[in-house]
């Protein structure tokens, strides 16, 4: 089951009312994971770095490079696994078989 | 049957324990008004109010201390340690009163108590947060240990757990809180001591518990590419430890690979491959051989998968036991 989860511009810096998005590291349809750089915003204090609050898919970005972004208004909107949702701490492992290389040779041809 | 990850599994099981016995008690950091930091107790407070699903202070021998004399007086406690790294200032008071207050007592008191502990690596997760600490508990007489690997598991066990009248050490594996299967949420009944056999084999058996189980369901899979037939006994509970079925299902094969995440010296597996010695020597064809962490700390998230027995360091073991 997935879900949208909106993510709006929180307030970078002590009573920040907006700030310019400079640039994506993402783009939409991407698959990105928890605290991964969304992007940069210039606030009237410095050049912030935006982790990604969740893992999930990219579906939209609300804003273009240059855009004046209000605090509280949507800046992303991700498809997220409801029930997947990391802890506070740490990720959620990837669920596919990890690789091998070990061949075995049976019983059979060693005995 | 709905299909639940192993959190919402366990939430479920909170949730009937505390609806059919109104003396049971969920307790820990966190586990109140946020719902835990795994969201195991998400949504408790709500359904059953302030005084049975409570906040706790950050001070885990207290949280501990607190669940003892409950018991004590009669309460059916369910305290969370938040990480297994952090149930160690507790071990005061697990060691010294919960394990020993039915014999201190000859037999006066009950100890109902059932410590929830998110357990072992495989998430990435910071120092303290990635701990095996299970043949610490499992060395303490007087306490329970158990550990699901499963959804389904995780609920039978959690309900087991809670109505068994002796404290039970609950640990979760915390890489698999995500894993869904369907699951059955009427209590199975059965008594926590049970192993179970989780995929049957013909040429080796690997044993594990927890977080390895998965692992070891795993390489099964890859050996049956290679024409080796390898069974999977998962234990489940290591106290009390279901000997019958350990000795039964490596008698079979006559080979076994005891798998843990917890440091190789005096971990569990130790203790399996003794039993193993004592009660199933002569239908050994090859020594118990152990994968396990290394001696070290637990490494950073980082490097954790060189620490956590992956796939081939546990077919390397498997070609001992075949190859001897």
């Amino acid at each position: 089951m997935s879900d949208e989860f909106v993510f709006r511009l929180p307030d970078l810096a002590e009573g920040l009312e907006d700030a310019e998005l400079v640039e994506w590291r993402v783009s939409e349809g991407e698959r990105v994971e928890l605290n991964q750089l969304l992007g940069e915003m210039q606030t009237s204090k410095a050049l912030v770095e935006m982790p990604s609050p969740r893992s999930g898919i990219v579906r939209r970005l609300h804003a273009q490079p240059g855009d004046l972004v209000r605090v509280g208004d949507p800046l992303v909107t991700f498809e997220v696994d409801e029930n997947n949702e990391p802890g506070v701490v740490g990720r959620v492992p990837r669920e596919e078989a990890p690789p091998r290389r070990v061949r075995l040779r049976p019983p059979s041809q060693t005995q | 049957m709905p299909e639940l990850s192993m959190v919402q599994a366990l939430n479920a099981a909170l949730r009937h324990c505390l609806a059919a016995h109104d003396r049971t008690l969920v307790f820990g950091q966190d586990v109140g008004r946020l719902g835990g930091v795994f969201r195991v107790t998400d949504g408790l407070q709500h359904e059953f109010g302030e005084r049975r699903v409570f906040d706790t202070p950050l001070a885990e021998s207290g949280i501990v201390g607190v669940a003892v004399g409950l018991a004590m007086a009669g309460w059916r406690p369910v305290p969370e340690i938040q990480f297994d790294g952090f149930s160690f200032p507790a071990l005061d008071q697990m060691l010294t009163n919960l394990a020993k207050y039915r014999g201190r007592s000859r037999g006066a008191y009950d100890m109902p108590v059932t410590l929830r502990l998110p357990s072992y690596g495989g998430i990435g997760g910071p120092e303290h947060h990635s701990e095996s600490p299970e043949s610490i508990y499992a060395h303490t007489a007087g306490l329970k240990v158990v550990t699901p690997s499963c959804a389904q598991e995780a609920f039978n066990l959690l309900v087991a757990a809670i109505r068994d009248p002796d404290p039970v050490i609950f640990m979760e594996p915390k890489s698999r809180y995500w894993a869904k299967e369907e699951v059955a949420l009427e209590p199975a009944g059965l008594p926590i001591g049970r192993a179970c056999v989780v995929r049957a084999g013909s040429d080796a058996t690997l044993v594990a518990w927890g977080p390895m189980v998965h692992r070891c369901l795993q390489v099964a899979s890859a050996a049956e590419e290679d024409g080796v037939s390898l069974g999977v006994l998962d234990l489940r509970c290591l106290v009390p430890l279901d000997e019958a079925t350990l000795l039964t299902s490596v008698a079979e094969t006559g080979r076994a690979v005891v798998v843990h995440e917890a440091p190789r010296t005096a971990g569990f597996a130790a203790e399996v491959s003794a039993r193993l010695m004592e009660g199933a020597f002569g239908s050994l064809k090859a020594p118990v051989q152990r994968v396990t962490g290394w001696d070290v700390p637990y490494p950073s998230g980082a490097v954790e998968q060189q620490y956590i027995p992956s796939v081939d360091r546990i077919l390397l073991a498997v070609q001992r036991v075949l190859d001897y």
